[in-house]
């Protein structure tokens, strides 16, 4: 299995390789603690100039990073709310609608590699 | 000799002449040559208006060129040779000649100068535009076209309605800056509204954009929308009303977005976001507003572009834009997948990438004009566009879980189309200058000041690590293929149910009425077969002899009678 993977990996194109290191689990740790030193320094960069917004909230230091990352949290969440509300079968709307037909194949060029 | 035409004429020539065309590269040629013949006439067009035509007693302005109408105009152009550069193997023919006619309308439309063209031009791109949704040639496309035909007519007919209705009151058809007011200007206001997707009139567009072709969705992305941008900031500049609209167009999408399944709709839904920030920029109104409407209208055409062409491009390779069957498609589609992640971070407002440049203009004149809270709205939405166009797009269907899929990367030409428009996010992000010129009014603006740059990242990168953090802890809702209702659910679900019921009812009546009628009738046979059925009374059969004794006796009593 092990030997597949990396078999296949071989296949891939070197921009494919190096784009295919981002999705490897591995990773995903390395990743995620480079996105928050990154985030880190940004908050410390707030404290080495001069703030002039146009709103006094804005003088706070790490005021963007606070509001974004709550709002976004907020939003995710309430968006997850709503599906339990709008949610429907994807052939809800039947014939009338494309979601539940397949795109016709004499109009795409597939192929795999 | 080509100043004397209008800009549109020359791309209704040119469908005029594909079909005489053998098919194949040499219409394709004719296809990316319109675009660039168009822009070079608009560039060289001093300002001012020209082609006047008498018709039915009103002079029709056909080019009024200004620095609004030309920017619009110049931005068309660019969109439909990058559209068409991007289908240039496409060789369905109607698909190809409603690009040209649908293109040509649109920047007709800004050329107008009075409303009566404007009417004429508006029709077009509806009537033009369909045919790219038709193209797909199935059931669905069908029925989903004739609901947007419908719609985007409509939408025309209010405008004509509108124009009448102005015209009686001020004896004027020019296509000017209005102040709502008389029924007139409400009408034309709400025509607008209709293709410019305000709230509960947006639906069309996540209904329609996905059920096109794989090219037309990307030519759709362009014209319509911005057209409706274009007319609100020609006419209703400075409309309060139009903040609040604004507002409500940022915020709603992001969370239908959020939970699509389908990649273009998603994409729709943060088309309508992206037009909320143009229509707040409208109704804020001044000088550096309508610079900031009209540069983000440049910079998402394009942006927008990229993002629909990259995910067509996997639709080319894989037959499917559900979020829920991709995924790990950077392994093979490389080059499609950078592509895919400057539109993100384009249309996210990363610095160095364009939407950061004119987005910002919108939002600083917000704040400028003491309006905290849409502010504080449109800061919101800002973090929600990262989250469905800046991550949810690229991250589903490139990186994310391994979907198997292993498809080729995009054709070369549509790798071109991209690369280049790739290239404009870019260019306009880190030189935003040569577009500043451009706009309709002078600009002092520097975006790249240390508390700028500095906010906008950290509520980006801080959003981003909300979405590793959500991701992570599993929170973060799962792709899943279903369908989530909106407000066409009124008229795809709710209305029809309501005839269906009334109809059934009036049924029902009828039928009773039947049935009582039946029954009397019914009855009445009955108790007539009694009277005078041949069991009864009436009809028996009696002997003559009988007969002969009544009438010997009635005769008997005649007799006596006569002696009295």
């Amino acid at each position: 299995m092990d030997l597949n993977r990396s078999n296949e990996t071989s296949k891939f194109s070197p921009l494919g390789k190096t784009l295919s290191w981002f999705t490897k689990t591995k990773n995903a740790n390395k990743l995620f603690l480079g996105l928050a030193l990154l985030c880190f320094a940004l908050f410390l960069a707030d404290f080495t100039y001069h703030k002039h917004g146009h709103f006094h909230i804005e003088e706070i230091p790490g005021f963007y990073g606070a509001y974004g990352f709550f709002m976004f949290t907020a939003l995710i969440l309430v968006a997850k709310a709503l599906r339990l509300l709008i949610k429907r079968p994807e052939n809800y709307y039947g014939d009338k609608a494309v979601d539940g037909e397949e795109y016709p194949t004499d109009q795409l060029e597939q192929g795999s590699k | 000799m080509i100043s004397i035409l209008p800009t549109a004429f020359i791309f209704i020539a040119a469908a005029l002449v594909l079909g005489l065309l053998p098919r194949g590269h040499v219409r394709g040629v004719i296809l990316l040559l319109t675009p660039i013949l168009a822009a070079w006439q608009i560039w060289n067009l001093p300002v001012g208006i020209f082609l006047q035509v008498e018709f039915v007693g009103q002079t029709l302005d056909m080019m009024r060129v200004d620095k609004l109408s030309r920017i619009f105009g110049l931005i068309f152009c660019l969109a439909a040779f990058l559209g068409n550069l991007y289908a240039w193997h496409v060789r369905d023919f109607i698909q190809q000649i409603a690009a040209l006619l649908y293109a040509g309308a649109a920047i007709g439309a800004v050329f107008a100068g009075d409303l009566i063209t404007l009417f004429f031009y508006w029709e077009g791109t509806a009537l033009a535009s369909v045919f790219l949704i038709w193209a797909r040639r199935t059931e669905g496309s069908y029925h989903t076209g004739m609901r947007y035909l419908l719609i985007q007519i409509t939408s025309g007919v209010i405008l004509l309605a509108g124009t009448a209705l102005l015209y009686r009151e001020t004896g004027s058809i020019t296509f000017e800056l209005m102040t709502l007011g008389s029924l007139g200007t409400w009408l034309i206001f709400l025509s607008f509204g209709m293709k410019c997707a305000f709230p509960l009139l947006h639906n069309w567009l996540q209904d329609s954009y996905p059920a096109a072709t794989i090219t037309g969705t990307v030519i759709l992305s362009a014209f319509t929308t911005k057209l409706a941008v274009y007319a609100l900031a020609r006419g209703f500049a400075g409309t309060e009303l139009l903040i609040y609209i604004g507002a409500a167009m940022t915020l709603f999408p992001i969370f239908f977005a959020e939970i699509e399944n389908d990649l273009r709709r998603v994409l729709a839904y943060s088309l309508n976001n992206q037009l909320g920030f143009m229509v707040v920029g409208i109704g804020v109104g001044t000088e550096m507003a309508i610079n900031g409407t009209a540069s983000h209208a440049f910079a998402h055409i394009l942006y927008k572009a990229l993002l629909f062409m990259s995910v067509g491009a996997v639709m080319l390779r894989t037959g499917t834009s559900k979020a829920s069957e991709l995924g790990g498609l950077c392994r093979t589609m490389p080059r499609t997948a950078i592509f895919c992640l400057i539109g993100a971070a384009s249309i996210s407002a990363f610095p160095l990438f364009s939407g950061f440049v004119t987005k910002s203009l919108i939002m600083d004149e917000t704040a400028n004009q003491h309006y905290p809270i849409i502010w504080a709205i449109l800061v919101f939405a800002s973090a929600g566009v990262l989250s469905h166009s800046g991550i949810k797009i690229p991250y589903f269907t490139f990186f994310g879980h391994d979907s198997g899929l292993r498809p080729k990367e995009a054709p070369i030409h549509m790798q071109i189309a991209m690369g280049f428009t790739a290239f404009l996010c870019i260019f306009i992000g880190v030189y935003p200058e040569p577009l500043y010129a451009l706009l309709p009014y002078e600009v002092i603006y520097r975006p790249y000041t240390m508390s700028h740059v500095v906010g906008q990242l950290q509520l980006l990168c801080f959003a981003l690590l909300a979405f590793v953090v959500l991701m992570r802890t599993g929170i973060h809702p799962p792709e899943i293929r279903a369908v989530n209702l909106d407000v066409d659910w009124i008229y795809r679900r709710l209305i029809p149910t309501l005839y269906n019921i009334i109809y059934a009812g009036v049924a029902k009546v009828f039928q009773l009425l039947e049935t009582l009628v039946n029954t009397m009738i019914q009855l009445l046979v009955k108790e007539l077969y009694k009277l005078h059925g041949p069991e009864t009374g009436v009809s028996r059969m009696r002997g003559v002899g009988a007969m002969v004794i009544w009438v010997a006796i009635l005769l008997g009593i005649a007799l006596i009678l006569s002696y009295f």
